[in-house]
């Protein structure tokens, strides 16, 4: 099986990278809130998928901690989110970002 | 070192400068509403001043400081005093004659409601005339020559809801600007020329033989031009009679006008023998034309006005004939005549002329506001000290023999023009005559026959404080003309600096001129003027009479002209350019520009959270493109 | 076989990344979600990663998938978008696909030379539990205890926001 060439730091960037643009393309362009943010998340998974390809071909456990930081600080931000869109939802009865047009001009 | 005496000398000239400042802001910030209280600390403060200047004439010490003030690279604008012979004359003539005035004052305006506004302009005046006397350098003494102009502004429409004081304010102080800006040319001019403007430097600069240029002098004598009214910048003089009486005296008589003729002193070393002509010719027919316009006058105010005309012409003329040699102890010595003879007769002129604005202004008090001459009459037995101190006057500014102090200021003026130019004595000698005539005239119509009104009628002697300072007046004007010698005792040898710079006439031939003069003239005024409620000259020889106003009438016939058609116009122009570039391009444009760029920034506030994310991707391009090394 | 192992993990985690952006429905996109991380969590272990790898799918796909899924039930929206995309879509496709190409290229031409070394060769520093603890508790303290406080102050944070606040009006 070795017609695949060896799998190098080069791959999983370019996953980490691929990953990372649905998540930015999901942003711009879904309309849900909860989705949109969930997009968001996207792009953190893929930063992780990097920092961890990276700690593990340069031989060091800095990206692997690092990563560990991550997930925890990304649970607390979707708790607070996920609050604030709930409140939100209260107030306004939507979650369709065009509708939460209050800050216009 | 310096001695204490010189260092006490030169503090108090600094405190005599600092106290009328102090008077006048005191007034300003604390005593709008203390009208009396106002008064009696401005009167105070003159009378120090007036001590501290006699304490310095007769002194002795002589001195010259300065301070720098600021420095633009080469040139520094320092502030100094030059405290001369001449300095100390005429501080002692602003500081005496000033103390009495504010005396009379005290009780002239005693029911006027803005009585602290008076006051604070009168101390105002104080502190920009002394500034004037004292200044060592051309620019300080500019900047206060601007100060007396904006304190006569400031007096002269202190009846400010009179249209015509408001008017006659703004023509004193725009004929003045006129004035100064050749004065500040000729500052300029004489810096770039001589490297210096300070007074003691010019004297070396020229000692040391450097170029005498004849527009230097005449540009700084339009300065003179403008603050002693001389032709064609006189028509402020009259109109300025709007202002209280006071403020006539003191301002329009003895120190203003006279500031001009004293600061041509001050710079004599410049004159060269063009710009001398020009100057005595422009004096000569300054008094020959004031004195023509002061016969067909019914005010008692503009009388006065145009005799102090005639008289600065004098001076002015006097100082333009220049320089004289005369014998002195057996050798012929050259003296500057000119300026003896101009500062002699500005010191009289000074006393008698106040004395004569005074006596009118006890004459309008007591007549209860009445300026017409042709509405009084018998005041002669009303108003006694009025009437002695006023004839004292009107023989002093005749120039009656040995007994009054005109007849030898007159006298040194016309014996300098004898000798020097027999066009102008001529001129002169008719001016003198037409002089008598019209005072004389003034003073018949005024105080002899019948009274005339019911104004006339109910006048009364004027209190004292008013009455004081004319007997003072009076003794100086008889005393004042006495240089040296035991009835010198009103100078002592304080300023024999300037003395001694005066022509004397030898002979009796002087004496006889004089007498021929008084003789002549108050004679034809006498008998052509009876006491009567029309003026004779309009009655007998109406085409004369028609004649001589329209003299007085066509200087501001052809400057209101002036105004109304080419500046006016140039205004309108000016005004329109502004309103395009200046109001509507730089500063409405400006904002507007600004206007823009916030409507800009507000357009990108649309509300809608993929929009911002667009804006956000652009940013992330941007900065990962710049980091890359695309630009 | 790590190669396509490798392939595999990482065409799930991709795939479910786009199914994320194209579904209509909003729990088939958490659901999505979850998967991509199952994938993610594959090629962590693939990197050796063990604890991280399970890490993510306690943390991410345990709770944070479930918190958006009990979300995305609370709010109980009715039926989905009739379209999940903007007008812009064509705009963002295209910018998004510049973005990518941009960075493609530049990673191409990057000057930095990357080890393109076969994983087998280097030794694993072992990302095992105890190497972990190690740095924690060593080089990393400080970021540990910060992160308590972080944890404590969002706990806070979501308690205030879950308040109904009264009297305050409709912003519109």
């Amino acid at each position: 099986m070795s017609i695949l060439p060896a799998i190098g730091l080069h791959h999983y960037l370019i996953v980490a990278g691929l990953v990372f643009a649905l998540g930015f393309l999901g942003v711009l362009v879904r309309r849900n809130t909860l989705v949109l943010y969930m997009s968001l998340e996207l792009m953190l998974v893929a930063s992780t998928i990097a920092l961890v390809a990276f700690s593990r071909f340069n031989g060091t456990m800095d990206g692997n901690v690092f990563v560990f930081f991550i997930l925890t600080v990304a649970a607390a931000e979707v708790a607070v989110g996920l609050a604030i869109i709930v409140a939100l939802f209260r107030r306004r009865q939507t979650v369709q970002v065009e509708q939460l047009t209050a800050l216009k001009n | 070192m310096i001695g204490t005496e010189e260092l006490l000398a030169q503090q108090l000239s600094v405190w005599v400068l600092l106290l009328p400042l102090a008077s006048a802001a005191i007034i300003a910030l604390f005593l709008r509403r203390s009208g009396t209280v106002a008064a009696y600390l401005s009167t105070a403060v003159a009378a120090v001043i007036g001590v501290i200047a006699v304490k310095l004439a007769f002194g002795g010490v002589r001195f010259e400081i300065a301070a720098e003030w600021f420095t633009f690279g080469d040139f520094t604008l320092s502030l100094g005093v030059n405290y001369n012979d001449l300095a100390a004359l005429m501080l002692g003539i602003v500081g005496v004659v000033g103390f009495f005035i504010h005396l009379f004052s005290l009780g002239y305006m005693h029911d006027d409601g803005a009585k602290a506004r008076f006051f604070g302009g009168l101390s105002v005046f104080m502190f920009s005339m002394i500034g004037i006397v004292l200044a060592d350098n051309l620019f300080m003494m500019f900047i206060f020559w601007e100060l007396v102009g904006f304190s006569s502004f400031l007096l002269i429409n202190h009846y400010c809801l009179k249209d015509s004081a408001a008017a006659a304010s703004k023509k004193a102080f725009i004929v003045n600007r006129v004035g100064d800006f050749g004065f500040l040319i000729g500052i300029l001019w004489c810096y770039q020329a001589y490297g210096t403007v300070s007074l003691s430097g010019l004297e070396e600069a020229v000692g040391a033989g450097a170029q005498l240029t004849m527009w230097v002098p005449l540009l700084l004598f339009c300065g003179a031009m403008g603050k002693s009214a001389q032709m064609p910048l006189h028509v402020w003089l009259p109109d300025a009679m709007e202002g209280p009486t006071p403020v006539s005296a003191l301002i329009h008589a003895a120190t203003m006008v006279a500031a001009g003729i004293y600061m041509l002193c001050r710079i004599e070393v410049l004159m060269v023998a063009d710009a001398l002509n020009i100057i005595m010719w422009i004096g000569t027919v300054t008094a020959l034309y004031a004195a023509l316009c002061a016969v067909v006058q019914s005010d008692i105010k503009k009388v006065l006005a145009y005799s102090t005309l005639s008289q600065l012409g004098y001076m002015v003329a006097a100082f333009g004939l220049g320089s004289l040699v005369v014998e002195h102890d057996g050798h012929e010595v050259l003296i500057a005549a000119g300026v003896g003879a101009a500062m002699f007769h500005l010191t009289t002129h000074a006393f008698f002329k106040a004395l004569m604005f005074l006596g009118s202004g006890s004459v309008i008090y007591g007549c209860h506001h009445e300026q017409n001459i042709f509405k009084m009459g018998g005041l002669a037995k009303k108003m006694p000290i009025t009437f002695v101190t006023f004839t004292i006057g009107v023989f002093a500014i005749a120039g009656l023999p040995f007994v009054t102090a005109g007849f030898f200021s007159k006298d040194a003026i016309l014996h300098l023009a004898q000798m020097k130019n027999p066009a102008v004595f001529g001129i002169l000698v008719f001016t003198a005559v037409l002089t008598t005539f019209y005072m004389f005239r003034l003073w018949r119509i005024t105080f002899f026959g019948e009274t005339r009104s019911d104004a006339a009628a109910h006048a009364h002697e004027s209190p004292l404080t008013m009455t004081l300072p004319l007997i003072a007046l009076a003794v100086m004007s008889i005393f004042g003309g006495y240089t040296h010698g035991a009835l010198g005792f009103l100078y002592g040898h304080a300023f024999d600096g300037v003395w001694s710079q005066i022509p004397h006439a030898e002979g009796l031939g002087v004496v006889l001129l004089s007498l021929a003069i008084i003789g002549v003239g108050a004679g034809a005024a006498l008998a052509f003027y009876k006491p009567a409620g029309a003026d004779a000259l309009a009655t007998k020889a109406p085409g004369a009479f028609a004649g001589l106003t329209l003299l007085k009438e066509s200087f501001d016939t052809a400057y209101t002209w002036w105004v109304a058609k080419v500046q006016d116009r140039f205004a309108m122009l000016l005004n329109f350019l502004e309103q395009i570039f200046l109001a509507g391009l730089i500063v409405r444009g400006l904002a507007g520009v600004v206007g823009l760029l916030g409507l800009g920034a507000r357009a990108l506030h649309t509300g809608n959270l993929h929009a911002y994310v667009y804006w956000f991707l652009l940013g992330v391009v941007v900065l990962w493109g710049f980091a890359g090394g695309l630009f | 076989m790590a190669e396509f192992l490798f392939y595999a993990f990482s065409s799930l985690t991709v795939g479910s990344a786009a199914a994320v952006l194209l579904n209509r429905n909003a729990v088939n996109s958490a659901l999505a979600f979850l998967v991509c991380l199952i994938g993610v969590s594959g090629l962590f272990v693939m990197l050796d990663s063990f604890l991280l790898a399970v890490l993510m799918i306690l943390v991410y796909a345990g709770a944070v998938v479930a918190l958006f899924l009990f979300i995305i039930m609370l709010l109980d929206m009715q039926g989905g978008e009739r379209k999940p995309f903007s007008k812009f879509a064509t705009g963002a496709y295209v910018a998004v696909g510049l973005l990518l190409t941009v960075g493609v290229v530049s990673f191409a031409n990057a000057t930095v030379e990357l080890p393109r070394t076969n994983p087998e060769v280097i030794p694993a520093v072992g990302a095992t539990l105890k190497n972990y603890a190690d740095q924690l508790f060593t080089t990393y303290l400080l970021p540990v205890q910060v992160v308590g406080f972080l944890l404590l102050i969002a706990m806070l944070g979501v308690i205030v926001l879950s308040k109904k606040f009264e009297g305050l009006g409709d912003i519109k």
